[in-house]
This record gives C-alpha cells, sequence and structure tokens, in this order.
C-alpha cells in the first residue's frame, strides 16, 4: 500500500514538475484555483462555516434583561454548556445506548458483510452478479423509507411476520423496552451490510490469482486460503468498513426517530443526535452545539484510535 | 511549490470569509421593551405576508383580496416545519405579518420577542367578546396586550362506541370514576377489547386532561414564573391514568393517529376515544365501516366539577417587524370573526373556530351523517365553555412536553409512574427556563 502511494505521489509529482517547466508559475496557479474552487467554496460554505458556527456557539450561554418577556442575548459562558451536558445523566444514557448497540451491531454486520464477500469471490457460486446486486439492493434504499418498512413488520397490528410467530405459538415483541434497540439495529445492519460486503468485495477482486494457484500448489483448501490468505490482504478494507460503521453508529438517528412514531419505548434522547435534536427543538441551541461537538470528539477519537490500534496488523 | 502558496490564499480566503459571517452572527440584537406598537393606517396599497398550515386557506385569503383591493393578503403554507421555519425567519429578520401558532407555544414565542403587541389599535382590543373567554385569556396573557386573535379550538368530548357499550350493557360513563368502572367491565367481557388507550408520546392530549381538572401548571407573579406541573390536581390525574396502565385496562402500544391505531380500532380492540372536536373527521374518513357505530358525549368529568378539556387549537399572531399593524390587524379580525370566512376555513381547513359567532355556524348545526345524524357539535360547543380560563402555558413548553413524554413512556413500559413523570416534567420545565434566563420558581 504504502510502496503504491509514494510511487504515486512520484509519478505525480514528477508530471507537475514537466508541466511547471513548459509552462511557468502563474498561469497554472490560476488553473488549480479554478478546478478547486467548486469544490473548496461549498466545502467552506457548507462544511467549515456550519463547523465553527457550532464551535463559537457551543461556548455561548442565553442571557436576559428585562424578566420574563424581557430581551434576550447570547453571551461568552466559557465552558458552562459542555459542563451541563456532561453532567446529564441522559447524554451518558445515550451514550451507553449506542454504545452497546455499536459493541454488538457493527461486528456482526462486518462478519456477515465479509462471509458474504467470500461466498461471492469463490468459484463455486453461480449467479453471482445477481447475488451481488441482492445484497447490495438494501443500500439503494433512503434509511427513511428503509425503517418504515421494518416499523410495518415490527408492529404487532399491521405485521405478517408477528402474525406467523404468533402462530407457532410465539409472543414477540419487537418495539419492547428491551428489544427495540435491536430492532433499530436489525434496520442499521439491513441498510449497510451489502454495502461493506461490496467494499470487502472489491478488494477481494484486486487479489492476484498467482496466490491462489501457489497457494493450492502448497495444498491449502478453499477454506485456508479464504483464512489465510483472501482476509489478511482485505484487512485494511475491513478497517475501513469498521471506521465507517463507528462513525455511523455514533450518527444514529433516522432509525430510531422513525421507530419512534411506533414504539414510545424510543424516548426523544434516545441516542446522541436525538438528544441534540430535543434540546434545539426547546431554543438551546448553544447546548445542542456543544453535544454536537462533543460527538464529533468521540467519533475523531474512537475513528482514529480505532486505525492506530489496527493500523499495523493491517498494514495501513 | 506555487500549489502550497495556492492552498494558503484559498485558505485565507476561507478563513476570511468565515470570520465575516460568523462576526455577522455575533451581534446579539438588542431591541426595545415590549410595548403597545402605534396603529397608523398606510398610505396606498399594502401587501401582507401571512404564513399558516391550513389546508385551503388560500381559498379563504383569495375570498379576502377580493374584497380588499388596498390590503392584499400572501398566504404560505408552513407545515411541514411550522416552528422551525417562523423561528429561523424571525433570527433573519425575515418575520411575516402574521402568522399561526399553537396556544401552548405563544409563551414560548413571546419570549423569543417574537410578537408585536397591537393593543394601541382599538380595533385589535374590541375583539375581546367576539372569542371564546380561555382563548381570549391566553392570546393577551391574561389582558396585559393582544399578541394574536384566537383561530380555532380544540375542546374535548368523549367518542363511543355505542354498539360495543351495548353489547356487554355497560351504560355510557359521565364521572371518570363510571369510566374506570366500565374499564374493568368491558376488558372482563372481552380480554381482546380495551375501553381506550392511553399514548405517552402525547403530552399535548395529556395536557388537555390536566388543564380539565384545572391543574394549572404556570404562573406568573413577582416578575417571575412559578411552576406548579407537580400540583394535587395534576398527580389526581396521573394517579387515575397510572391505576388503569397497572390493572392493564388501557393498553399502552399505540401512538396517536398512526396506522396502528386505526387498525385496532377497526378490529373493534377499543370502545372508546377521549379527543378533541377536530378528531370527529378522523374516524370518519379513516374508519368507513364504523358509521353510525360512534356516538359522542361530554368528556367524563372529575365528581362536582363539570369542567371540560381542551387539546390543540391555534392562533393567528401579529408578529415583531410587521410594518402595517393596522392592516394586519383588519384582516386578522375579519379572517377569525367574520362568518363567511369561518364557514370556509370550517369547510376546507376542518378548524373548529374559537370564535362565538363560529359556534353558530350552519355547518355546525347541522347533524353528522357519520355520527347517526348526532349534532355532536352541540357536545363540543358546550364543552368550549367549560374550559378553565386560568390555565396558562409555560415558555418551554416544548422541552417540557418532550420530558413528560419520556417519563410517560418509562412509566408505561413499567418503569416508575406516571406521577414520576410530573416530577420529571417539573424539574425539566425549571432546568430548560434557568437555560433561556427566565426567572422561574417551583411551586405557587
Amino acid at each position: 500500500m504504502t510502496d503504491i502511494a509514494t510511487r504515486a505521489t512520484r509519478v505525480v509529482e514528477s508530471s507537475v514538475g514537466r508541466h511547471r517547466r513548459s509552462n511557468g508559475g502563474g498561469p497554472r496557479a490560476g488553473t488549480v484555483a479554478a478546478f478547486l474552487t467548486p469544490f473548496f467554496l461549498p466545502f467552506v460554505l457548507f462544511y467549515l462555516v456550519p463547523v465553527g458556527y457550532a464551535l463559537w456557539q457551543s461556548f455561548r450561554v442565553v442571557r436576559r434583561t428585562g424578566g420574563q418577556y424581557g430581551t434576550s442575548y447570547t453571551t461568552f459562558g466559557g465552558f458552562e454548556q459542555y459542563v451541563e451536558v456532561l453532567q446529564n445523566s441522559e447524554f451518558w444514557a445515550s451514550i451507553g445506548r449506542i454504545g452497546l448497540f455499536g459493541i454488538v451491531q457493527v461486528p456482526v454486520m462486518l462478519f456477515v458483510a465479509l462471509i458474504m464477500a467470500l461466498l461471492l469471490d469463490t468459484p463455486l457460486l453461480r449467479l453471482k452478479s445477481f447475488f451481488r446486486i441482492t445484497a447490495f439492493m438494501p443500500y439503494a434504499v433512503p434509511g427513511v423509507i428503509a425503517a418504515i418498512m421494518w416499523s410495518y413488520l415490527y408492529s404487532p397490528q399491521l405485521s405478517p411476520v408477528v402474525d406467523l410467530l404468533k402462530g407457532i405459538g410465539l409472543e414477540p415483541d419487537f418495539l419492547g423496552p428491551g428489544a427495540v434497540l435491536w430492532s433499530a439495529a436489525n434496520v442499521s445492519t439491513w441498510l449497510w451490510t451489502g454495502y461493506n460486503m461490496l467494499i470487502m468485495y472489491s478488494a477481494l477482486q484486486s487479489i492476484p490469482q498467482e496466490l491462489y494457484e501457489a497457494a493450492r500448489i502448497d495444498g491449502a483448501s478453499n477454506w485456508t486460503i479464504a483464512w489465510w490468505i483472501k482476509v489478511p490482504i482485505i484487512a485494511p478494507s475491513i478497517v475501513l468498513t469498521t471506521v465507517f460503521s463507528i462513525i455511523g453508529t455514533l450518527q444514529l438517528y433516522a432509525e430510531p426517530a422513525v421507530l419512534r412514531q411506533i414504539s414510545s419505548n424510543i424516548s426523544s434522547t434516545f441516542t446522541p443526535n436525538m438528544l441534540a435534536y430535543a434540546v434545539a427543538s426547546g431554543n438551546n441551541y448553544q447546548q445542542a452545539a456543544a453535544i454536537s461537538v462533543i460527538i464529533a470528539v468521540i467519533t475523531f477519537v474512537l475513528s482514529f484510535g480505532f486505525m492506530r490500534l489496527t493500523s499495523k496488523k493491517a498494514g495501513l | 511549490m506555487s500549489s502550497t502558496v495556492t492552498r494558503t490564499r484559498l485558505a485565507i480566503v476561507a478563513a476570511a470569509a468565515g470570520i465575516a459571517i460568523l462576526a455577522g452572527c455575533s451581534s446579539p440584537a438588542p431591541a426595545g421593551k415590549a410595548s403597545a406598537a402605534s396603529c397608523e393606517p398606510a398610505k396606498g396599497k399594502v401587501t401582507l405576508q401571512y404564513w399558516n398550515t391550513v389546508p385551503g386557506m388560500d381559498k379563504v385569503v383569495d375570498l379576502w383580496n377580493k374584497k380588499n383591493p388596498n390590503i392584499q393578503v400572501e398566504t404560505k403554507n408552513i407545515s411541514n416545519d411550522q416552528y422551525g421555519i417562523i423561528g429561523n425567519a424571525l433570527k433573519a429578520g425575515k418575520a411575516p405579518d402574521l402568522a399561526q401558532v399553537g396556544y401552548d407555544q405563544l409563551p414560548n414565542l413571546r419570549t423569543q420577542d417574537a410578537f408585536v403587541d397591537a393593543s394601541g389599535c382599538s380595533a385589535a382590543t374590541a375583539t375581546k367578546s367576539k372569542f371564546v373567554p380561555w382563548t381570549w385569556s391566553q392570546t393577551s396573557f391574561g389582558d396585559t396586550g393582544v399578541f394574536a386573535l384566537p383561530q380555532d379550538t380544540g375542546p374535548m368530548a368523549l367518542y363511543v362506541r355505542s354498539d360495543i357499550f351495548k353489547k356487554y350493557g355497560v351504560a355510557i360513563p359521565k364521572t371518570w370514576d363510571e369510566y374506570a368502572a366500565a374499564a374493568k367491565k368491558l376488558h372482563k367481557a372481552d380480554s381482546d377489547l380495551t375501553i381506550t388507550y392511553f399514548d405517552p408520546n402525547n403530552a399535548e392530549w395529556f395536557n388537555g386532561l390536566l388543564w380539565q381538572n384545572n391543574a394549572e401548571m404556570y404562573s406568573y407573579s413577582d416578575d417571575k414564573w412559578h411552576v406548579t406541573v407537580e400540583s394535587d390536581q395534576s398527580k389526581q390525574v396521573t394517579e387515575y391514568w397510572q391505576k388503569l396502565i397497572s390493572d392493564k385496562l388501557v393498553r399502552t402500544d399505540l401512538a396517536h393517529g398512526s396506522t396502528q391505531m386505526y387498525a385496532a380500532y377497526q378490529k373493534n380492540q377499543i370502545a372508546s376515544y377521549v379527543g378533541a372536536a377536530w378528531g370527529y373527521s378522523m374516524f370518519r374518513d379513516n374508519l368507513p365501516r364504523q358509521a353510525g357505530k360512534w356516538t359522542i358525549v361530554p368528556m367524563p368529568t372529575w365528581g362536582a366539577n363539570g369542567a371540560s378539556g381542551n387539546w390543540g387549537g391555534s392562533t393567528v399572531a401579529f408578529m415583531r417587524g410587521s410594518k402595517h399593524l393596522y392592516e394586519s390587524v383588519k384582516f386578522n379580525t375579519w379572517l377569525n370573526t367574520d362568518p363567511e370566512a369561518l364557514a370556509l376555513e370550517n369547510e376546507l381547513g376542518g378548524l373548529y373556530p374559537a370564535a362565538n359567532a363560529g359556534l353558530q355556524l350552519p355547518a355546525l348545526s347541522k347533524g353528522v351523517p357519520y355520527y347517526n345524524n348526532e349534532k355532536i357539535f352541540d357536545v363540543f360547543a358546550a364543552s368550549s365553555k367549560k374550559v378553565d380560563t386560568r390555565f396558562a402555558w409555560g415558555p418551554t413548553q416544548k422541552t417540557v412536553n418532550l420530558a413528560l413524554q419520556d417519563a410517560m413512556a418509562k412509566a408505561a413500559a413499567g418503569d416508575g409512574t406516571l406521577t414520576d413523570a410530573l416530577a420529571a416534567a417539573q424539574t425539566a420545565a425549571l432546568k430548560s427556563m434557568k437555560d433561556q434566563a427566565i426567572p422561574a420558581a417551583a411551586g405557587k
């Protein structure tokens, strides 16, 4: 990986060098700016500025002059909002909930994705493109739509699944206080397994066939090849999908928010993002900003922490 | 390398742009203390902006525009995110002249300095007698100004599946005690049947029940709010429903207005509905096969106290920044008191009027076919007159509602009780008011 990257950089640099010699500096800088502006302008306006605004907001507090209906204004409040968030038991409960969600859902989903990718990669499987498309299909469904669809399958009044299970003597309560988190996890897994599978599958496609031939000559079985050759080589993709999944988990909103419409066991503060939304809807934008900043920091620490932890093993 | 230079330059430009935008946002806008605004008619033609969520309101406004060439009104439907859109417009200084605001959101928006006091217009103060008393009390904040005119209300009543009650020989309850006894009988007769459902995620509905029992949650005196969400009256209501929930006499797994709720009614699993006037069309349109099986009677009462409750309804508020207060008052008065306008709003938007004149509309004096041709609106009109006028909403009602819902949902799932939920709501009220720097204290 590193080798390829270094080589690529060198190629780019040398071509840039050549270009510079033939054309000179001035016009080239203008060209670069022209090509970069369409990216940088929205990036600054719709990414950096809102992030900066949230950061700035998170250090403000509301004050008021002239009694209940007097004039309100904001002023610098130091870490007041952060202290309030960190002392809020609802905040920690939401973090605990998605922590549990992530510890279970992410490994299950990635394990299933890996098995599916390996199965697609074996020469034994027929109708490959059909299975590939079918597994990837849920990703094309928007999260909210997926959650609405599943909410009909969970709902005891409407679901054929619940009726079937009742028919064999079970009393499932997919929306009950203990189960609803896993019902939401199931929607996420359904949505994202195919996507993760595809990333792993494309990494598998780039493995040179010679490696397999050599392994077979050495007497390796399909299973040995999968476990000892394929999985280690695509480890960087597995790390990548894990990081994406960690970020996705921390930002969990759509699935529980939709299920909340039919289950009162999802509170308005179920996930950190839902808490931030609930706080903002009560006009406390400053505290909502502080929650957002804290979620961003946790996401940053977890993703980069995980990458660091696995970088040596995965060869990143 | 020059690309580095360019990148740096871009970064500087970006940073500068960012700072400029931040600086633009950073200056708080100090406004003068709210007092009655002046009320001068404009010279020449005026165009007003009116934002609302009522279906068919554009047709009502067309009627006005035809009759008033010099005061033209433009409407905008903001039903996809009513308070989000109003809040953003206020921040941007682009609020309309008039906007639809729910009664329970009036104090919240007023703390954001959203309204202008129209009491400087004699035409505005003169409308007081035209509205049902409790509505005026809320839009005038206890006669301290005129910040909005009442538009519609949701007086509550009891919707009853008379066929089910008859089948099991249960009399239609007049008090909450009788209602609980009926709940027991019905559930005993058929274990799949409950008298009603309790949606823990519907604070607006539950507030209507608290309101009925004179459970004043907020009052204002000595320059501060007095928070009494947790009171003897509110506890009486929570304990009553907690008992029904604990005894499994009401189910708690249905969300109001959800497909699941209608499915349960369709399957004859629920025998009644504690609802508001605007709910009559919900049943008519979603459960057509149950036509003739429903009747509407007064809400069960708390012993000798014959008070009724209200759930929902809206006002049309005078928004800060309006340059045409005189014309806004004129249009707002017509919109909410003129019989022709009220009839159209009722027909197209299903509004149940807040104006006394509206209660006598021909459409509201007729029998309704779905309800056995009963004059159901007579029940709602009587209910409307029995709604406690002292009841007031808090300035952070949305946050309090969410806290109440979350804790009621826990109680429904067996974690704590509904009375604990009142305590949670009380705490949330005080904390959210502190966060907004609104002076508040617990107790009367």
